[in-house]
């Protein structure tokens, strides 16, 4: 019996932490949505392409890892720019369907820009941070828990607590969350959108840097990567496109629910049910809570 | 370089079309002096808005273009600038229909105001107290989220945004659209006072043809994209087609400007 909940625990922990991951791939996504009320269909190539850089930067130049890290981070605003400069402000008058459009075309000029820069073979990324149980855990709680896994909690955490402060006390902050809100009239009181739509766009960079290093880190840096980061949709629709709490409760949600699935109904199916679970749940969020657990409602005066 | 004249805002002969091809201003223009509040009246779709997103250049974010004349702000041409210069210019627009940040709350809607203005904690702190001076009601809602607040409470928001700007003119798009009685007495009571306190020339786009004459000091009648009509408030408080057109004191039904000119005309020419 005490095994049985052990072995629970160790299924729910490390679905937990894996979830981690996929709220840092939401979180770009909710970044852009709130600025810009689009769905960033690039966010994937924006971690294919970030990672791939980094690991280019400190491979092929043999650039130590925290100079990479800058580099790549530096490369990602840059992307910003670009997108912001030659993207979003021809398109500015345009329906944010055509938006939506520009973000899948962006995709593919991202992906393709990476692999001439940096070849298509899959590199390997090593962190210094095994994928393997840490023995104090496994000794002391009795649960394997894997050093990656904890490693990408930690850092989610520290992003999105940065993240939520910059929002909540910063005169930028207010800016974006003025433009979230009501784009002309934070245009007629003199925010710049063209300041928050950069701002936001290289938030999101980084943040796609840092997860395609986790990523990276268990799977090896490959094109498969783009799609990994599609996973966020269904924690999007579970916690609410515009909220970045949402995109942390539900990558955990999604985290933990398909690795309990896969361990304990899998078997029925024939296994390998944690790749379209996360998608039957969202489409129960779709039927009954379309707004998601903490995506703001439309508020309505009446 | 600052402006010796009169005339803070000087529109001469604009004509504005959106998206190429809709004409929607034909021939505009006016004058706003400095220090004084200015009407622009006209009916839905006579290019109120027009006239004022003109002037703020957020036209262009409608796909709007002035496409003759010229718009002159404080003694210089608006024409190569866009909406966040023009606030730093202190030329702010407060948008039809309030705007507000419907998620923030009341004072972060007010603070944001600021943004384009760089100052310290203390500053913010400062100009607030200022701002809720005139605003008492927004004093008591500070913390409330915005979308929760009244209509009334949303108009006073926005023009309380607007006024965190700084400000030396204020273009108020239908201030009162939608508002009680009381309140729309409330609201222009406030204007008055920014304009008498603070020295902000303001242009003022309304329907409410009696009680917008009755706060300014000069008016323009506009209708389907052309001035037809100007003069002091008081003159055309006094005025007998505006009495009867826009003021509904009238034996017959609703006219408009062009139906009266039209009769004015066939009278001269059968007598």
């Amino acid at each position: 019996m005490i095994d049985e909940l052990l072995f629970f625990m160790e299924v729910l922990v490390g679905g937990l932490l894996a979830g981690t991951m996929y709220s840092l791939v939401a979180l770009g996504f909710v970044l852009i949505f709130k600025a810009s009320a689009t769905f960033n269909f690039s966010q994937g190539a924006m971690v294919f392409f970030s990672v791939l850089a980094f690991c280019g930067f400190m491979q092929d130049f043999n650039i130590p890892f925290v100079l990479a890290f800058i580099l790549a981070a530096l490369l990602m605003v840059v992307v910003g720019l670009c997108t912001e400069r030659l993207v979003l402000r021809p398109l500015m008058n345009a329906s944010e369907d055509t938006v939506l459009m520009a973000t899948i075309g962006l995709g593919y000029v991202l992906e393709g820009l990476a692999q001439a820069a940096w070849g298509v073979e899959v590199r390997r990324l090593d962190l210094g941070i095994g994928d393997f149980p840490v023995p104090w855990i496994a000794d002391n709680l009795k649960l394997f828990i894997s050093a990656l896994d904890i490693t990408a909690g930690l850092v989610a955490a520290i992003m999105i607590i940065g993240l939520f402060l910059l929002f909540k006390y910063t005169k930028i902050g207010l800016g974006l969350r003025a433009v979230a809100d009501d784009a002309g009239a934070a245009s007629s009181i003199g925010i710049p959108l063209k300041h928050i739509m950069l701002l936001v766009w290289s938030a999101a960079g980084v943040v796609a840097l840092v997860a395609g290093m986790m990523w990276g880190a268990r799977a090896g840096v490959q094109f498969a990567l783009v799609d990994l980061a599609l996973k966020a949709l269904p924690v999007l629709i579970i916690g609410g496109f515009s909220s970045i709490p949402g995109a942390i409760v539900g990558g955990l949600i999604i985290g933990a629910v398909e690795k309990i699935l896969e361990v304990y109904i899998g078997p029925f199916f024939g296994g390998a049910i944690e790749g379209w679970a996360p998608y039957v749940l969202a489409i129960f969020f779709l039927l009954y809570r379309p707004e998601g657990l903490f995506g703001e409602k439309i508020i309505r005066r009446v | 370089m600052s402006n010796n004249s009169a005339d803070i805002l000087d529109i001469k002969n604009i004509e504005v079309t959106y998206d190429d091809v809709i004409l929607a201003l034909h021939d505009v223009s006016l004058k706003v002096p400095k220090g004084k509040v200015v009407a622009l009246l006209g009916a839905n779709g006579a290019g109120k808005s027009t006239t004022l997103k003109a002037v703020s250049t957020m036209l262009a974010s409608e796909r709007g273009k002035v496409t003759k004349g010229s718009i002159d702000y404080d003694g210089n041409s608006i024409q190569k600038q866009n909406p966040s210069q023009m606030v730093g210019l202190g030329m702010v627009q407060v948008l039809e229909g309030r705007r507000c940040f419907g998620h923030l709350t009341v004072e972060e809607n007010i603070i944001s105001g600021a943004y384009s203005r760089k100052l310290s904690k203390g500053d913010i702190d400062q100009e607030l107290e200022k701002i809720y001076g005139y605003f008492l009601r927004l004093k008591e809602r500070r913390k409330s989220q915005a979308a929760f607040t009244s209509g009334g409470e949303q108009q006073m928001i926005a023009v309380a945004r607007a006024m965190m700007a700084k400000p030396k003119m204020l273009l108020l798009d239908e201030p009162t659209m939608g508002l009680a009685p009381q309140l729309v007495a409330e609201i222009f009571n406030i204007v008055k006072e920014l304009n008498q306190k603070e020295g902000v020339s303001i242009l003022l786009a309304e329907q409410n043809t009696n009680i917008a004459l009755k706060n300014s000091d000069y008016g323009y009648i506009i209708e389907t994209g052309k001035v037809m009509l100007e003069g002091t408030a008081e003159s055309l408080l006094n005025n007998d087609k505006v009495k009867e057109l826009y003021l509904g004191i009238s034996k017959k039904g609703r006219k408009n400007f062009r139906d009266v000119l039209k009769e004015e005309s066939l009278n001269t020419k059968s007598n």
